[in-house]
């Protein structure tokens, strides 16, 4: 920064000594003392080939200040939001994370960069060229200065005006989005009433008014320009006027009245850019304080201080956990036991809390400490890296990355390029029956899904889930509702698959099929959050309670599809 | 920058596609929209000769004030030329400002009617296009894309123009003023083209880099944000920070050569100005070798007046690239406009229709003989369906999930085209009538209500220029909402938030009543409601259906069993086709589908959302 400070004023050294040459020669030229202005010209020359080199490393330093500002932001944002729970995600939707880590950042980047830029200039500038008018005149200096107070003044007027037009013209153009917005959001009704002619109308007149508020800014802004040149062109005039007075009557030469014009030009532009870095600095701060948002977001989910690393054969026990989203309770006082090796089913309809209590036993969202107890130790006692990887989690709707199958499922690997890596991926992707669909694709384990891919299925992205989970070798495996996008077909596959998931480790199933919780060696029936019913399948079928109803429905909607 | 240790998540590279070359055609496309504002296009063309004279008179005056000084020695040719500067002053910031004025108000006006034309044509489009297509992607051409055509008349091309005649105007005038001197002052430009011209084509293909990279960063971040559980679940999060700020640090060294490059090229052409200068006094010094004192002083303004054109000279030259940037984007949009202006699958297309059949009784106001239809080649939605609704009959219709249910009301409407059979409207094929005569003759209550921004009364008198404020009262009275609706503040004006966010689903259900009670349409299409609703709005609901029903035929989307009960017949739907057909009681006694979903739908747990109530809307 200070490297680029200081070619910044050599930079400004060069550009004021131009003139000064300028003036010098040209008087030499007045006295046809040829040498000496052909003497002046090369000096000029050399100093145009310094100026190059200063300016370039001086806008080079400072911009670049600007991009690693930037780039040290967004590595912050990204690591701040791995640490930040759902709590953080549900006040914060994705598009305003995207939008603060983009326009934002970029309005930071500009404040650091450009306005750090010609703020320096600007006040180099003006202290030197003001130095050097002094210096050639005084008095022509009180007269050239003379306007710029008022230049000061219109453009704080212009800049205030500025202000409410634009959000004037911004409020119309948003009004005119909302308009398109509803309309296209509203189609089936605007198509099935024949409004069209109605929503014509209406956009129409947001469009009247987005061009009537757009053109009150245009006038404004065109106006502006020409203004403020104007009233600097009053300074050269004076300048010239009295300037040309004192060539005149000899106080001045020629080539000094030369060297003070072109000074004062060189003010011109600093002086339009105040106002202009005025309104940088100010979004520069509102940004700023939009992205600190995130940066300072408090982690819900924190890792122990003397974190323990789980060792134990993955025995599971829950004991009075209740959680709340806000002020809305999800689970109140649930208690559960999965004995190591053996495998648990949680069914409940939904909105019963069945989700959140999946969530919470690897702590992805904050377990209250004491609730949850992994081979006998709090989960919230154990180092946070250790317990998800102890406790493998395959979450409802899997999300799978726009990249290759093959890098979706070696996420799930410690070392990816371990000489097993792709045996285990061909082997984990067979368990979870969807190796024989992927190989099936052209590009086998390289296809690429997603946006820039091949769409897959809600089945194959579950199963591909499974995949990734079982590959990860958990000791407890907690899936949630692998069966929710399925048909009937993969349903029973992924059954199959599940049995065998669930040999060798500890497995929690949060579902609300009847068929798949039979698979397991007990169930437990979740509704508003508590636990209404337990046992094994057979013993809740022959209850007759909430259980055996949805067992019984499900069996009728099987029938029903089968007819 | 280190790589990242291994790959993580990001997807194998991609092969930078190339933009398409600048199409002139696409700036053709755009003169229809123009032609009409000639004349304020004319004008402001017209100013920019004007102001470019006016500015360029400028060094001209400066260069007689110093001759008067220095060698007519003249207080009064002084005087007279401050008043010309003046003059050239005012002048040029009256054209400018015109310029700018009339540029911008035409090109506002053009940007106006290409707006309501996309709009037009969404309306227009087949109902197809909105299933496939989010609304903000569908948005953006109307509001950002028109936008950032805009930027061609704010300051992209024409502006260029106006540059292009500057430099004309520069050369011009220099010329005039010495043309040796001149020549010696361009001796520096066939250089600095090639220099310039060098750094823009490095400077952009660093653009071209950091535009795919930032591309590339906004889609990890994004991903990461959303696949934020799976990254956390895995422990993840140390392997994508690294990757990540391998891209990031990919994008910040593409900018700093972008960076680099830039200000070699913004630096060149402040220096090349000095260069000029140096090589214009190095000329002026070999020339006037030799000539006494008195002569020389006649070259002073003259080379003044040569350091301020050629300092004017440069600027335009270096904007021009960042000004064909913003054309490029411009047209970008324009392709992007276009591209929507140009879809060709409209909505209930003019086609002929098939003469009714001629066995249709006059009185059958809705008829379906032997339809076919199916959203996709291959599955069909509807097979070979048939059935007919007298005037002031209530034909309930049920079936599981994806029966087709929904598809009969849409075929109604001719929101699609049916495969093969003919959907019949009060004798007519849909396809005879004219789409807004056609769905006039109808009232759609569904499901899932919309409601627009705005008052309760611009809602239940939607589609009405004049709202007749007592009748309004009066339907919301008839469907029992009056009471809720003064209950808010402002009566028949309280608000409604955009899609009736502050309205409950009952309440918006009753207002929907409301509507189509005020529309008071012949034939009535009901998509009932299953949402839970309190018991008092269900007992209200239950009124303002019956109320809506009377004296109307009906074709209802049935979920409960009053409704069900009271239809005079009930067409029972399975996998596209009518399997079952007569009253409640006939059906139940039927034993087969009907009484399946009966049993399924109303001996269910009362938690468990039923399946029926999942009627998808296509």
């Amino acid at each position: 920064m200070a490297l680029g400070v200081a070619f910044l004023l050599l930079t400004n050294a060069a550009e004021k000594a131009i003139p000064w040459l300028l003036a010098l020669a040209l008087d030499a030229l007045r006295d046809a003392d040829v040498d000496a202005t052909r003497d002046y010209a090369l000096v000029v020359l050399g100093l145009a080939a310094v100026m190059w080199g200063v300016r370039t490393l001086s806008r080079v330093w400072l911009f670049n200040v600007g991009r690693d500002v930037e780039f040290d932001v967004r590595n912050d944002l990204l690591r701040r939001l791995h640490v930040l729970g759902p709590s953080f995600f549900r006040r914060m939707p994705t598009g305003e994370i995207m939008s603060r880590s983009t326009n934002d950042v970029a309005q930071i980047r500009v404040l650091v960069g450009f306005a750090g830029l010609n703020v320096v200039n600007s006040i180099i500038a003006f202290v030197s060229a003001i130095a050097l008018m002094l210096a050639l005149s005084p008095t022509l200096t009180f007269w050239a200065l003379l306007p710029f107070p008022l230049l000061v003044l219109v453009t704080r007027a212009f800049s205030r005006a500025m202000y409410v037009r634009s959000r004037d013209s911004q409020e119309a153009l948003a009004k005119l989005a909302d308009r398109a917005t509803e309309n296209v959001a509203g189609v089936r009704l605007v198509r099935a009433m024949a409004l069209e002619a109605r929503e014509y109308a209406r956009f129409e007149e947001a469009n009247e008014g987005a061009v009537r508020t757009t053109m009150s800014l245009v006038t404004l802004r065109g106006l502006m320009w020409p203004v403020l040149m104007g009233v600097g062109s009053i300074g050269t005039l004076l300048v010239v006027w009295i300037g040309g007075r004192m060539v005149l009557e000899g106080t001045l030469s020629a080539g000094e009245f030369a060297a003070f014009h072109a000074y004062l030009a060189l003010l011109i532009w600093p002086t339009l850019a105040l106002g202009y870095i005025l309104a940088v600095v100010q979004r520069g701060r509102a940004a700023f304080e939009r992205v600190a948002e995130i940066l300072d977001a408090e982690p819900d989910v924190r890792e122990a201080l003397a974190p323990r690393a789980p060792d134990g054969p993955g025995a599971l026990e829950v004991d009075g956990l209740s959680f709340a989203h806000g002020d809305t309770r999800v689970l109140d006082g649930v208690s559960l036991r999965v004995p190591a090796g053996g495998s648990l089913a949680v069914l409940g309809p939904t909105g019963s809390g069945k989700s959140t209590l999946a969530a919470l036993l690897p702590r992805l969202s904050p377990t209250p400490p004491g609730a949850v107890r992994l081979d006998g130790v709090d989960v919230t006692e154990l180092d946070l890296r250790g317990l998800r990887a102890a406790v493998g989690y395959a979450q409802q709707e899997p999300f799978l990355f726009s990249t290759t199958i093959e890098r979706n499922l070696k996420l799930a690997l410690d070392d990816p390029s371990a000489p097993d890596a792709d045996a285990r991926v061909r082997h984990a992707a067979s368990e979870a029956c969807v190796l024989a669909e992927i190989e099936a694709m052209t590009a086998g384990m390289a296809t690429v899904v997603g946006e820039r891919g091949v769409q897959l299925s809600g089945g194959q992205k579950q199963r591909l889930a499974l995949a990734r989970a079982l590959l990860r070798r958990p000791k407890v495996l907690v899936l949630d509702d692998p069966l929710s996008a399925v048909d009937a077909a993969t349903e029973a596959e992924i059954l199959a698959a599940l049995d065998r998931a669930k040999t060798d480790r500890t497995f929690v199933l949060i579902t609300n099929r009847v068929a798949a919780a039979a698979r397991a060696d007990r169930v437990v029936v979740l509704d508003r959050g508590a636990i209404v019913e337990e046992g094994t399948h057979e013993e809740l079928l022959r209850e007759g309670g909430l259980y055996a109803r949805i067992a019984e429905r499900q069996q009728l909607e099987r029938e029903l599809a089968t007819l | 920058m280190s790589a990242p240790p291994r790959p993580a998540l990001l997807a194998p590279p991609e092969e930078v596609s190339e933009p398409p070359p600048t199409d002139l055609g696409m700036l053709r496309r755009l003169v229809p929209y123009a032609r009409p504002h000639v004349l304020l296009f004319g004008l402001a063309l017209g100013m920019m000769p004007l102001a470019m004279a006016a500015s360029l008179v400028q060094p001209l005056l400066i260069k007689d004030a110093i001759d008067s000084a220095l060698v007519t020695r003249s207080a009064d040719a002084l005087t007279s030329t401050v008043w010309w500067f003046l003059a050239a002053i005012t002048v040029e910031f009256l054209a400018r400002f015109g310029q700018v004025y009339w540029m911008q108000l035409a090109g506002q006006r053009a940007l106006a009617k290409l707006r309501m034309d996309t709009f037009a044509k969404i309306q227009r489009l087949h109902i197809r296009y909105f299933d496939r297509t989010p609304v903000g992607r569908v948005v953006t051409r109307v509001t950002n894309d028109v936008d950032s055509l805009g930027e061609i008349f704010a300051s992209g091309a024409v502006m260029a123009v106006a540059d292009l005649l500057m430099l004309g105007g520069i050369v011009a005038f220099m010329l005039y003023l010495d043309w040796r001197l001149s020549l010696v002052a361009f001796a520096a430009l066939p250089p600095l083209a090639l220099v310039v011209d060098v750094f823009r084509r490095f400077a952009r293909e660093a653009f071209r880099a950091i535009r795919a990279k930032v591309a590339l960063l906004n889609a990890y971040l994004a991903e990461q944000v959303q696949g934020i559980a799976v990254v956390q679940a895995f422990g993840r999060e140390q392997e994508c920070a690294l990757e990540y700020e391998g891209i990031n640090a990919d994008h910040r060294d593409a900018n700093y050569r972008a960076i680099l490059y830039d200000a070699l090229l913004y630096s060149v052409v402040e220096s090349v100005a000095a260069v000029t200068v140096a090589l214009v006094l190095y000329y002026a010094a070999i020339r006037f070798a030799g000539l006494p004192a008195g002569e020389t002083a006649v070259w002073v303004g003259t080379v003044v007046a040569f350091y301020e054109y050629i300092r004017r000279f440069f600027v335009p030259i270096r904007d021009l690239s960042q000004k064909y940037t913003i054309v490029q984007s411009s047209l970008a949009a324009a392709e992007r406009i276009f591209g929507l202006l140009d879809r060709d699958e409209l909505d209930a297309p003019q086609v002929e229709a098939p003469a009714p059949p001629a066995d249709l009784d006059e009185d059958e106001v809705i008829a379906f003989r032997g339809v076919s239809f199916g959203y996709r080649e291959g599955t069909r939605v509807l097979d070979d369906v048939s059935f007919s609704a007298r005037r002031g009959e209530k034909i309930a219709v049920v079936g599981a999930t994806g029966a087709g249910k929904t598809t009969v009301t849409a075929l109604l409407l001719r929101l699609h085209e049916v495969w093969d059979g003919q959907v019949l409207v009060e004798g007519h094929d849909v396809r005879a009538l004219p789409p807004a005569a056609l769905r006039r003759r109808f009232g759609v209550v569904s499901q899932d209500v919309f409601l627009f921004a705005g008052t309760v009364l611009d809602n239940v008198a939607i589609g009405d220029a004049d709202p007749d404020r007592a009748r309004a009262s009066e339907c919301l009275a008839q469907v029992g909402a009056l009471d809720l609706v003064e209950r808010r503040e402002g009566g028949l004006d309280a608000r409604v938030d955009e899609r009736g966010a502050n309205w409950s689903a009952g309440e918006r259900q009753l207002l929907a009543f409301a509507r189509a009670l005020y529309a008071d349409r012949p034939i009535l299409i009901l998509d009932e409601a299953t949402a839970s609703i309190d018991s008092d709005t269900e007992a209200r609901l239950q009124r303002a259906i019956e109320r809506v029903l009377s004296d109307r035929t009906a074709i209802i989307i049935a979920h409960r069993l009053s409704t069900i009960r009271e239809a005079d017949r009930i067409l029972v739907f399975h996998r596209g086709r009518i399997v079952e057909q007569g009253t409640h009681d006939e059906l139940i006694g039927e034993d087969g589908v009907y009484a399946r979903l009966h049993r399924l739908q109303f001996e269910a747990p009362a938690r468990e959302p039923a399946p029926l109530a999942a009627a998808g809307v296509g």
